[in-house]
């Protein structure tokens, strides 16, 4: 087997030279040419979300031969391909394989099924060519192609003036986000003379000489803030909760799942690389204090202000909000041992908060209303999607043996050992905000299991699913019991994916 | 031995769950049968192990590696020692006379059992793993269940009960779970084998105590200790009688469990311990004179049982504050004889509220010539909570408070045995009122006496099970310190008590 898929990428690399370490991007580029094509000359809907939904099979396979065969490799001096950025675009290709799956039966997917199905792909391979990209230009370009997508994702429910207001809520932030993002890229580039993050002369190679010049520091907050934003990082998480709520469901679980993913991979790629390099200096421990303290207030925001929510599109906004803020533990920490725990919280927190997306958007195409109250009873009228529901909220909870309790487990036991293996008390304050958050959070989480569990229904009659949502759900809870119960594939590969961070140093 | 006979212990019950969950429908009535055969089949295989040899039962142990990556290494060890074969014989036998007892619930009898069936995959699985991954997996299991059992089986309070239960020990899981990673990661590096951990060993004083003092925490409100016990009262008045029975007869000694599990392993904790030692003692006094009052001021007959749940569990944590042979051998029997009575004590209040309409004491009166049989048994079950001598409950308190005398001599603070004997006074005192003012006297006319029966035969035969056991290990506790010797020696052996 082996030696075939030798075989077929020598093939390719001779015809593509370097571009074939960008090949799965390519993948996904042609698929958001052909779909709006196929959707124009056949007129159907379901004919481009085919098409994008193989074509990402086929990059995801693409990726998972390469994963084995070249494993590293840079593409024209911006992209790199490793295990890292591997991992990030399986990931990328999960949520939008998910979402594609599940729109094409969802009840608020607007008449232009073929841009739609373009603008995801389009922006998964966005996501995909940033999880790789070594340049901040680079990066950048990804991020902003990333948001104009979503831009549009989430203004196509044209009809509803809540998706116009998130929509237009949404752009102007993200512009604002964008311009301190590109300020502080500037101030960095007139600092080092680089826009290469890696190699010799990069970014990270001159950083142990910064501590304490002021535009490097202005420059990394800048961008700190930028990409903030991006990951819906208290104090810059305001827009989340109206765009989550204001988009349509499978759009809300793209954003949740998959663009908050891309800010913190590019978050991994700059900062901690980064801060590692500048080793014992006094610079990198102010910066994991900002990012402490970021995380701490993150999730407790996140968690505290879900409690009062009654829709559960924003509940789970918040809720959103505050599995950001655990993963930016790692940020604090930076140990090799925490990124692995927090890469695979992010793969974790996929199946969870898209397994629960998904049941939503299945019950609003069923019929059933946003509020919490909708749930009541819904035990009686929908059992399955209500115990899969029930199974995503307990495993965001951090309930064992589901995959959400694992990943924390890791996460948070990560900022407590130090990498030689003993223990390390500075971060013990952060792990008891995490820990004390994790209990708060199951309060409303809980809440929504008594709705529909203990809760007498309005009405007897059953909600139908369609079968793309059930195969989705049962997907995504195959997913949350599976990476609790045995999650040791992906631990490895998120070990290699830190190996590969690290030895970016 | 070739059959995973531990593992079978978590297995059955855990595929008696499953089955039970999707009998829905028709064949609905037929789930208890199957929660039956299940329950019974553990108790089966827990009395085979109980009487092994006892030589034999560290071969039991079974070892798979679980999880081994990014440093870390997680695996599913089941191991059975003195301390475990009591806990979780006692596990099995509750759970099969609950399900016996609960034979006539029609609200959804196959949810109910499965919830049943779930918790015992937890109970068996926080008495038999030995490993901290496993362990704090299994015991976060347990809640679940209890949630379910207290939300939608319970009383008129539950919703507020199930949630307040809930969120309350689980934040105590936290910190506890805290504790587990500074211990782990302080001694072995990141493998959560409980015997990697003591071989490791090597923690600081400083850390010693501080960890100590987490995990110690998290146990302590499970057991629970005051003032962190607001949640039971709450949990045990509102949850269905075989809630009640689990929750008092097997969920609050893993608290008890944990403490002398972890917390009092000399290989981890030997520096720790004398200076915790002070206040454990103190709490489980505290605990003791504190539950007692409050059992005097209660009127309903279960929150007055609840409360002595907590003066209870009080004398065990006293009995491990001694850290003595004799404090943590009785300690242990007073966690297999308080949950073979107190499974007794709620069965007896339940009944009262379901054939009564009422547990509260004001409205009831002479009930002993309307309902004989249950007054008899619920002599039986107050008389032997009380310390009546020839029952387990004499056998508990006496080696307790001779601990604890040992223990105040040793420190020279001897006026504080009259805590002690204070308790014991009012212990008897409130059970002896209660029974006063439920039996005897003038028959009632506050309640519906033409509604009011006596107790069925079914529940007749699970309290008599129960008050023969009571009575026996009562009248011969050798059948069961023959387990506790050897265990609380294998500690002494290792250098860990301190008198």
């Amino acid at each position: 087997m082996a030696d075939i898929f030798n075989s077929m990428i020598d093939a390719l690399s001779d015809l593509l030279g370097q571009g074939i370490y960008v090949l799965p991007e390519i993948i996904l580029m042609v698929a958001a040419v052909l779909s709006p094509l196929l959707y124009f000359i056949t007129k159907k809907g379901t004919a481009s979300a085919v098409l994008t939904f193989v074509l990402m099979a086929v990059s995801a396979v693409v990726t998972c031969i390469m994963m084995h065969t070249v494993t590293y490799g840079t593409a024209f001096g911006l992209f790199e391909f490793d295990a890292f950025s591997s991992l990030m675009m399986l990931l990328f290709l999960a949520v939008g394989g998910l979402t594609v799956f599940i729109s094409q039966g969802h009840v608020e997917t607007t008449k232009h099924k073929g841009e739609y199905y373009a603008l995801i792909a389009g922006a998964v391979a966005a996501m995909m060519f940033v999880a790789s990209a070594t340049n901040l230009v680079a990066i950048f370009v990804g991020v902003e192609v990333v948001s104009i997508f979503s831009y549009a994702l989430v203004a196509l429910k044209k009809n509803d003036p809540r998706s116009s207001e998130a929509a237009v809520k949404y752009l102007i932030i993200g512009a604002l986000s964008s311009a301190l993002t590109l300020y502080g890229m500037s101030m960095i580039y007139g600092v080092t003379g680089s826009l290469d993050l890696y190699g010799p002369d990069g970014i990270v190679a001159q950083v142990s000489v910064m501590a304490g010049n002021w535009p490097f520091i202005i420059g990394c907050v800048g961008m700190i803030a930028g990409y903030g934003f991006k990951i819906s990082a208290v104090p810059f998480h305001s827009w989340s909760p109206d765009v989550y709520e204001g988009a349509s469901t499978p759009v809300s679980g793209f954003l949740a799942t998959g663009s908050k993913k891309m800010g913190f991979a590019v978050i991994l790629k700059i900062f901690l690389v980064m801060f590692v390099a500048m080793e014992t200096g006094v610079l990198s421990e102010d910066f994991q204090m900002v990012f402490a303290i970021l995380a701490a207030i993150t999730m407790t925001v996140g968690n505290v202000v879900a409690i009062s929510q009654t829709n559960i599109k924003r509940m789970l906004a918040y809720s959103s909000i505050a599995q950001a803020g655990y993963i930016l533990i790692v940020l604090a920490v930076m140990s090799q041992y925490a990124v692995v725990g927090g890469l695979f919280h992010m793969f974790t927190h996929v199946v969870m908060k898209g397994g629960a997306f998904v049941v939503v958007a299945a019950l609003i195409t069923a019929g059933l209303g946003e509020r919490i109250s909708d749930y009541n009873g819904l035990a009686k009228r929908a059992p399955f999607a209500a115990a899969a529901m029930m199974l995503f909220l307990f495993s965001l909870a951090g309930i064992p043996p589901l995959a959400g309790f694992t990943s924390k487990f890791i996460l948070f036991s990560g900022a407590l050992a130090t990498p030689a293996g003993g223990v390390d008390l500075t971060w013990l304050w952060l792990v008891l905000v995490a820990v004390l958050n994790s209990a708060i959070s199951l309060y409303y989480y809980a809440r929504v299991v008594k709705a529909m569990y203990v809760e007498k229904p309005q009405t007897e009659e059953r909600l139908p699913i369609g079968r793309a949502f059930t195969v989705a759900i049962a997907l995504c809870v195959i997913g949350v019991i599976v990476l609790g119960v045995y999650p040791n594939v992906l631990l490895d590969l998120c070990s290699t994916a830190a190996d590969a961070l690290f030895a970016l140093v | 031995m070739d059959v995973p006979i531990l593992s079978l212990l978590v297995l059955l019950p855990l595929i008696g769950a499953v089955l039970t969950l999707f009998m829905g429908g028709a064949r609905t009535k037929y789930a208890k049968v199957v929660a039956a055969v299940f329950t019974a089949a553990a108790l089966v295989l827990s009395l085979y192990v109980m009487f092994m040899p006892s030589g034999d039962l560290a071969n039991l142990t079974e070892n798979y590696t679980w999880i081994e990556s990014a440093g870390i290494k997680m695996s599913i060890i089941f191991g059975i020692d003195g301390l475990s074969i009591l806990m979780v014989f006692l596990t099995a036998l509750l759970m099969f006379l609950v399900v016996v007892f609960s034979w006539n619930e029609e609200d959804r009898p196959n949810y109910f059992h499965a919830l049943l069936l779930a918790m015992e995959v937890g109970l068996m699985g926080v008495y038999m793993a030995q490993d901290y991954f496993l362990f704090y997996i299994m015991w976060e299991v347990t809640l679940i269940p209890m949630f379910f059992l207290i939300s939608w089986y319970g009383g008129p309070r539950r919703h507020y009960s199930a949630i307040k239960f809930f969120i309350y020990t689980h934040v105590a899981s936290l910190i506890m779970l805290i504790g587990i990673f500074g211990l782990v990661f302080g001694t072995s590096g990141g493998d959560f084998a409980f015997a990697a951990v003591a071989n490791a060993g090597g923690l600081s004083e400083a850390m010693q105590i501080f960890l100590f003092g987490l995990l110690f925490f998290g146990f302590a409100v499970k057991m629970p200790v005051p003032p962190f016990h607001t949640w039971l009262p709450d949990a045990h008045v509102e949850a269905p009688t075989a809630g009640s029975v689990l929750l008092a007869g097997v969920m609050l000694k893993m608290g008890s469990y944990g403490i002398i599990r972890v917390c009092l392993d000399a290989d981890i904790f030997a520096l720790a311990m004398p200076v915790w030692q002070p206040v454990m003692i103190g709490l489980g006094i505290f605990a003791m004179v504190y539950g007692v009052y409050a059992c005097i001021a209660q009127n309903d007959l279960k929150k007055m049982v609840a409360y002595s749940s907590i003066s209870h569990m009080g004398m065990v944590l006293v009995g491990m504050g001694c850290m003595s042979e004799i404090g943590i051998e009785f300690a242990i029997f007073q966690m297999f004889a308080h949950g073979l009575i107190s499974a007794a004590l709620f069965m007896v209040c339940g009944l009262a509220g379901h054939n009564f309409g009422t547990r509260d004491m004001r409205l009831l009166g002479g009930m002993a010539g309307k309902a004989p049989r249950f007054a008899l048994f619920m002599m039986i079950a107050f008389m032997a909570s009380l310390g009546l001598p020839g029952l387990m409950g004499f056998i508990a308190e006496f080696g307790l408070l001779y601990g604890l005398w040992e223990y105040l001599a040793s420190v020279d603070l001897m006026p504080i045995i009259l805590l002690g004997l204070l308790y014991m006074l009012l212990t008897a005192g409130y059970y002896i009122w209660a029974m006063q003012k439920t039996l005897f006297g003038k028959l009632t006319d506050k309640i519906d006496l033409e509604h009011a029966h006596d107790i069925g035969n079914i529940e007749c035969v699970v309290l008599a099970v129960l008050a023969v056991l009571i009575a026996l290990f009562g009248i011969l506790p050798g059948l069961a310190t023959d387990y506790i010797m050897p265990f609380v020696s294998s500690i002494v052996n290792a250098g860990g008590l301190l008198i």
